[in-house]
């Protein structure tokens, strides 16, 4: 492609990027560097360095952050390879099952945690009923489970981004590749060692940056296991301090500048594409069909991956049918009555049209600038690429709320952002820059996975047969990422539907709240908030299943073998 | 191949309606904008509850005055902290004008008051058209068991009344050994280890009150236990007597939290793991307290969850409404105050659900402010008739001259003593606990001395108040770096002092 295009393709997303990323986090952040008299100064930062507490919650971010990245490795992987590589009873569902992690609604996800993993909840009286707990003593899994707990948390609730990522790149593979390995006489473990696990690694590596990043800056799973001495809880207890001190912005600034750093540093060593790329392959690798004990035990498995991935789901669907849970495995009587007072709620309708309106606007944008954006760094040669690479990271390292009031105060009447303010207060222009910056590292890593995958000859033949750079990249480049590109747009649509923090602060009319802001409304009725919260969490669960099915149905085979369904 | 593609579409279609359900039970909204002749924007903590009681309530009270119907916009970026960041981003936006939004309401006179004196409120109508409700035997109280409920300045006044206590698990005592807490006292008894779930001051006003009406019961009592010593002077007893108070206060404050699972500023967390048994006690708010044990009353009138008002401990606070300057519509939002305040207003406060002017699905079991609505024929509608704020004289006077210039001060120490250094004061506890409290090395863990009465009136509350915000991040780092320290070698000393005895 012209120098030139990629110089202006360059120049629009770092503008894009700059003005509503960039610029907001850093008016938070500049508080964090400037002392009191306007001057530039770097005490605060002093401060956090010279905090042991401070350094001890950094550290159990980072110990966090690494040991979750190596077990969601261990369940993503064996995962992908399993259902690349065989047919096996019940493939099609569960292959559909364990994604659901994605779909978990926040706040009474955490709420439905704490009733089956609770004192009195569902696991320790199925315990106490089997007769390996007793009453009088039942274990406190959340008050003991601190650090191993949130790393168990953290990977059953992120495998899936590392598995569709996995996937993606598995689906890239030429089959002729391993069979030339094979012939050559290579054992299984040589030619996964040797050629799968190689040429994969853009897709691993594009999984494992948002995984670390993810956990490493992962606010929810403390609070739920009351891990306080963590650098994401630190600052969030900071920020909502009376006190409105700037040192929880500058521990927010060591985060950053510690996410560039880890992504970069693993990007060296990781990132290396050391076999080159893979054309794209002729033929899908033929699945082969385990029957008997051997499909059963891997049936079996991604049963289980699911059912313990799925125990929030499952204690949110359990408290949104009952009248009283405690203490028992299930809940004592059921009722449908929270469902009628939370679906029925005036708050409701309105909240999914806008949901869905914000969170595909959101993914929409996404998609075009993540293709642009993984495009400059992956085919150009343009100065500069790997900063803006690093950068692309930064969205989801930044906590939620430093961004809300970034765009907050941006957007205020005469704030540069005001215009993406509708004229009846409409906030769905802002909401949907908002979730598009946050969920872009999803689309950017997967679409820098496919097209570092991709072979650019391709490209390049079909422009020397007579098609104009751009007609190359629309009707060849763009097709062969196709997969990859699906696995980050859906994975942005849901994490976009599920957003917190902006939804929160920037839907301020309830005629604008998206679904997330009406579940956290509801939570706070008096009595029983929690169920009726929850009722509408599970209909968030199933709206969000059905449209991702709907999803993989529409991709169809066109998607390769990220979802053969 | 063919059967599965039915069994899905199965599946599929029953999800798909499973999706549209939200379209068969929608309830239409009670006034929607479009519907309305005027609209007030509130911003607010209160919960779902409290705001769709108010939203009726407010519109038929309205309506009757005025004919108009009024759509109530309401704002809720979160609790008390995320409404102080919005209107603070909201306010440094504003170049002197309004923000448009009308009405604060609810959150604690902590805030309001910092509000106040930032300039961002108007002065409120119902002082001077109610008189009557500020003057009088049956007056709102300026100042009531150390709380204030008005503005001295008339810029907020409280609707309603709020207390913390304490909520507590009757299944988890038994399963603990534990009689039901009566004080705070109670709750630092070594068995609660990792049970208790407490409210974090550093993020609420009224909360930090109810830590500092903790310490202010001790001194009351080291006041009155203190005798004169030969050559000391009343003054002199008093300060020491005060100091030792203080000392006391905190020690308790070190024993509880020792205990604590957590600090959390979200209200309904409390109630909640106390319902569910993660936590056996927490101190909790009382009408949380109340819904709770409402919502889990059985058949035979028993509740697992139990709440109670500590003896001596607790004071009564109010949670304000205010009107913004600028206010897009002013004189609706006077109007919503004088509602708040009016019989109507202060009535659906505690009125059962059906009753004359009581709500219309749920009870909201809070107190009104209005002295003068506590009538026998309200008494009678009320949810919590035996609930009566101004009728017994509160246990001890508030003196707010001896902890009231503290107060900062306070939450920083007990930031710094019991959340930041919560790690390590519970491992000393764990070993105190151990080697059965061998009492030297307990004294160590008591040692409070760097935060004593004199320090935190002097040099600490200075520090704080000079707004040097990374002197006051230096001094807190100091004070947390001091208790880990001392923890820690609690740990060492408790073991080397049991062996020797």
């Amino acid at each position: 492609m012209k120098r030139g295009k990629a110089v202006l393709i360059t120049f629009l997303v770092t503008f894009f990027f700059g003005v509503f990323f960039l610029m907001p986090v850093g008016d938070v952040l500049k508080q964090a560097f400037i002392d009191q008299e306007g001057q530039f100064s770097i005490a605060y930062l002093w401060v956090v360095f010279s905090n042991p507490i401070y350094l001890e919650g950094l550290w159990n971010a980072f110990a966090l952050g690494v040991m979750s990245t190596i077990v969601t490795f261990f369940i993503a992987l064996p995962l992908a390879l399993v259902s690349y590589r065989w047919a096996f009873p019940g493939k099609k569902w569960l292959t559909v099952l364990i994604l659901a992690p994605l779909v978990l609604p926040p706040f009474v996800g955490a709420v439905g945690v704490r009733h089956m993993l609770g004192v009195e909840g569902a696991l320790n009286a199925w315990l106490i009923d089997l007769g390996f707990m007793s009453a009088a003593a039942p274990t406190d899994w959340l008050g003991a489970g601190k650090f191993w707990g949130i790393v168990l948390m953290n990977a059953l609730h992120l495998y899936p981004i590392l598995y569709i990522n996995i996937l993606a790149a598995l689906g890239n593979l030429d089959p002729a590749m391993e069979q030339a390995a094979q012939n050559l006489g290579a054992s299984p473990w040589t030619r996964f060692k040797r050629i799968t696990m190689p040429l994969c690694m853009p897709g691993i590596f594009a999984g494992a940056a948002i995984v670390f990043i993810w956990s490493f800056t992962e606010l929810g799973v403390p609070l739920v296991f009351d891990y306080t001495r963590v650098a994401p809880v630190q600052i969030f207890d900071g920020i909502k301090d009376l006190s409105s001190n700037p040192i929880p912005y500058a521990l927010v600034a060591v985060m950053l500048a510690v996410s560039v750093l880890v992504y970069a540093v693993s990007k060296v060593i990781l990132g290396r594409n050391k076999l080159g790329f893979s054309t794209k392959p002729k033929a899908n690798l033929q699945e082969r069909k385990l029957k008997g004990l051997q499909g059963g035990l891997i049936s079996f498995g991604f049963a289980f991956v699911f059912i313990v991935a799925t125990i929030p789901h499952f204690g949110v669907f359990f408290l949104s049918v009952s009248s009283d849970w405690y203490g028992t495995i299930f809940p004592e009587s059921l009722t449908l009555q929270h469902y009628g007072e939370g679906l029925g709620h005036p708050l409701v309708l309105g909240s999914i049209k806008n949901s869905l309106l914000y969170a595909s606007g959101a993914t929409f944008l996404d998609v075009i600038l993540g293709v642009a954006i993984a495009w400059v760094i992956v085919r150009s040669k343009m100065w500069g690429r790997n900063v803006l690479d690093a950068l692309m990271m930064l969205p989801l390292a930044v906590p939620g709320l430093v961004l809300a009031f970034g765009y907050l105060s941006m957007s205020e009447n005469g704030g540069p952002f005001s215009f993406l303010i509708g004229a009846n207060g409409s906030p769905a222009l802002l909401l949907i820059v908002a979730y598009a910056v946050r969920r872009l590292p999803f689309v950017v890593r997967a679409a820098v996975a496919g097209l570092q995958q991709s072979n650019v000859e391709l490209e390049e033949a079909a422009m020397s047969m007579g098609a104009s750079p751009s007609r190359a990249f629309w009707r060849v480049g763009l097709p062969l990422i196709g997969t990859s590109l699906i696995a980050g747009a859906i994975l942005a649509f849901a994490f976009a539907m599920l957003e917190v923090s902006d939804s929160l602060i920037l839907a301020q009319q309830a005629e604008h709240y998206p679904i997330t802001k009406a579940i956290y409304a509801l939570l706070s009725t008096l009595g029983n908030g929690h169920e009726i919260a929850s009722a509408l969490g599970v209909w968030a669960m199933i709206f969000l299943g059905v449209a991702l099915v709907g999803a993989f149905a529409l991709v169809g085979k066109r998607g390769g073998n990220l979802f053969r369904f | 191949m063919k059967k599965f593609w039915n069994k899905r579409i199965g599946v599929i279609l029953a999800l798909v309606l499973a999706a549209v359900s939200p379209l068969i039970l929608q309830r239409p909204e009670v006034i929607s904008r479009s519907g309305a002749d005027e609209v007030l924007v509130v911003i607010t903590p209160h919960n779902e509850t409290i705001r769709s009681e108010f939203t009726e309530a407010f519109n038929s009270y309205w309506q009757k005055k005025t004919g108009k119907k009024v759509y109530v916009d309401w704002r809720t970026p979160g609790g008390t902290s995320e409404i102080r960041l919005v209107l603070d981003s909201k306010f440094a936006n504003a170049n002197g004008g309004g923000v448009g939004i009308d009405v604060f309401f609810g959150g604690g006179d902590y805030i309001f008051e910092k509000m106040a004196n930032l300039g961002r409120f108007e002065k409120l109508d119902v002082f001077s058209s109610h008189e009557n409700w500020f003057t009088g035997d049956l007056a709102i109280p300026q100042n009531y068991t150390g709380e204030s409920y008005f503005s001295k300045e008339k810029y907020w006044v409280g609707v309603c009344l709020s207390q913390f206590g304490i909520c507590y698990n009757v299944d988890n005592l038994e399963r603990l050994q534990i009689d039901p807490p009566k004080t705070w006292d109670d709750l630092s008894d070594p068995k609660y280890f990792g049970s208790i779930a407490m409210a974090d001051p550093t993020k609420s006003g009224s909360i930090a009150r109810a830590f500092e009406m903790l310490v202010q019961q001790k001194i009351h009592k080291s006041l009155a236990e203190t005798r004169r010593q030969a050559g000391e002077t009343e003054e002199m007893r008093r300060q020491r007597a005060i100091g030792y108070g203080w000392a006391n206060g905190l020690n308790l404050i070190q024993k509880i939290a020792a205990n604590a699972r957590y600090f959390t500023d979200a209200a309904t967390k409390v109630p909640h793991d106390v319902s569910q048994g993660d936590a056996a006690a927490g101190m909790c708010i009382d009408f949380y307290g109340r819904a709770y044990n409402e919502k889990l009353k059985k058949a035979d009138g028993s509740s697992r969850l139990q709440w109670i008002a500590p003896e001596g401990g607790t004071s009564l606070c109010a949670d304000p409404v205010a009107v913004f300057k600028g206010a897009p519509n002013s004189k609706l939002a006077q109007g919503f105050v004088e509602f708040l305040l009016s019989d109507e207003g202060q009535g659906l406060w505690n009125k059962r659900v059906g009753s004359e002017a009581g709500p219309s699905r749920r009870a909201l079991r809070r107190l009104p402010i209005r002295p003068s609505v506590y009538t026998p024929q309200n008494l009678a509608d009320f949810t919590d008739p035996e609930v009566k704020p101004y009728a017994a004289p509160p246990q001890f006077i508030y003196q707010p001259e001896v902890t009231g210039p503290v107060f900062g001060a306070l939450r920083y120490i007990i930031k710094s003593m019991c959340i930041d250094a919560h790690h390590e004061l519970q491992a000393a506890w764990v070993a105190l606990v151990k080697y059965d409290m061998p009492e030297m090395t307990m004294t160590r863990f008591h040692d409070v001395s760097y935060v004593s009465y004199v320090k935190a009136m002097g040099e600490i509350r200075q520090k704080l108040n000079s707004g040097n915000q990374v002197e006051s991040a230096r001094e807190a780092k100091r004070m947390t770096g001091i208790f880990r320290r001392n923890y820690k070698e609690v740990v060492g000393l408790a073991k080397e002092e049991a062996t020797k005895q």
